[in-house]
């Protein structure tokens, strides 16, 4: 009895279908965010005020995904930006095969940034690459300071933290000083940002950010 | 994590695998998994007793092998173990973002005939 070598990745269904996506996305120069979160953490709340700041500056169109409902594809059509529903049905992330699939529908000659919101979920979405640029995770203030660590992989493979719902934080027990030095142990080079979609604060902070890296991509 | 899908992707790789080396049974799997994957060996151990049921594996043991996690300093060009929560060089105490392993995920070998 022979052993035989194998070496094959696990996951590599979805690692070829992202490999490709990635060709598509980088040859049209698009800036794709994989935006990640649990639910409620207000994803969808601080894109908006994105697309309202920035859409008369670039051309950006956002991927939804939702596990069963298009609420919050309606919120970011009525930005009047081209949105792509995913339901997946009951999973818990987005993969490779449903980005796929999305991209078909999209005018990628018309995009300068793509927004892929994930499912819901600190857990699973982190552990699938679909393609994207760059990973942001957003935490708020009323989920409690020790998330980062109690779901480290997500907050590890971000590029951006989000500490949302900054407003609310008086009346919180939520340790800035323990978010940021966990953050820092998991990631010292995340890029962090404070946000308040109420009263607009941090948005434009983040806004500048993020279209300083569009226009890179764009060059 | 993904563990009833990650063994529904194994059998389906060493499948195609013992076809191509025309084995009628498969008698062991290796699979090596890194610290920092967020894979549960148990979780594994109990999807591939029930998926593997009916299948060229079934009788097949599965070992799982874990990766330590390592990093390596590029400034002081050694190599040391981390985790989730401690990445700094041991020597200079720098934040290292040249991980050299712990996130794998894949079908080493197998055995059979």
């Amino acid at each position: 009895m022979s052993e035989i070598k194998v070496v094959t990745n696990i996951l590599q269904t979805n690692d070829e279908i992202t490999a490709k996506n990635k060709k598509i996305l980088d040859e049209k120069r698009i800036y794709v965010v994989n935006l990640m979160s649990s639910p409620g953490s207000g994803k969808t709340s601080i894109l908006e005020k994105v697309i309202a700041k920035l859409k008369n500056e670039i051309k950006i169109a956002v991927i939804e995904g939702d596990i069963y409902t298009t609420k919050d594809a309606e919120r970011i059509e009525a930005q009047g930006i081209p949105v792509v529903q995913i339901n997946t049905g009951g999973a818990c992330h987005l993969d490779g095969d449903m980005i796929k699939n999305s991209l078909d529908s999209l005018n990628l000659d018309n995009m300068d940034l793509l927004v892929i919101e994930n499912v819901g979920n600190l857990v699973c979405p982190a552990e699938f690459e679909i393609g994207e640029d760059i990973k942001i995770s957003v935490l708020s203030t009323t989920e409690g300071n020790d998330k980062p660590l109690k779901y480290p992989l997500m907050f590890e493979k971000s590029g951006v933290v989000i500490l949302n719902k900054i407003d609310l934080l008086p009346f919180t027990n939520f340790n800035k000083e323990e978010f940021y030095k966990d953050i820092k142990s998991l990631n010292a080079n995340a890029v962090t940002f404070e946000t308040n979609c109420i009263k607009d604060e941090g948005i434009d902070e983040f806004c500048s950010w993020l279209k300083d890296k569009v226009v890179e991509k764009r060059k | 994590m993904h563990e009833v899908s990650i063994i529904e992707n194994t059998i389906k790789i060493v499948q195609e695998k013992a076809e191509e080396n025309n084995l009628k049974n498969v008698s062991k799997i290796t699979i090596k998994i890194g610290q920092l994957s967020g894979v549960m060996p148990e979780s594994l151990e109990f999807a591939f007793q029930g998926m593997s049921k009916g299948t060229i594996v079934e009788d097949a043991k599965l070992f799982i092998e874990k990766v330590d996690a390592k990093a390596m300093c590029d400034d002081c060009n050694i190599t040391f173990e981390i985790d989730h929560f401690n990445k700094l060089c041991p020597n200079c105490n720098k934040f290292a973002t040249n991980i050299l392993s712990g996130y794998e995920l894949y079908v080493s070998t197998i055995e059979g005939e």
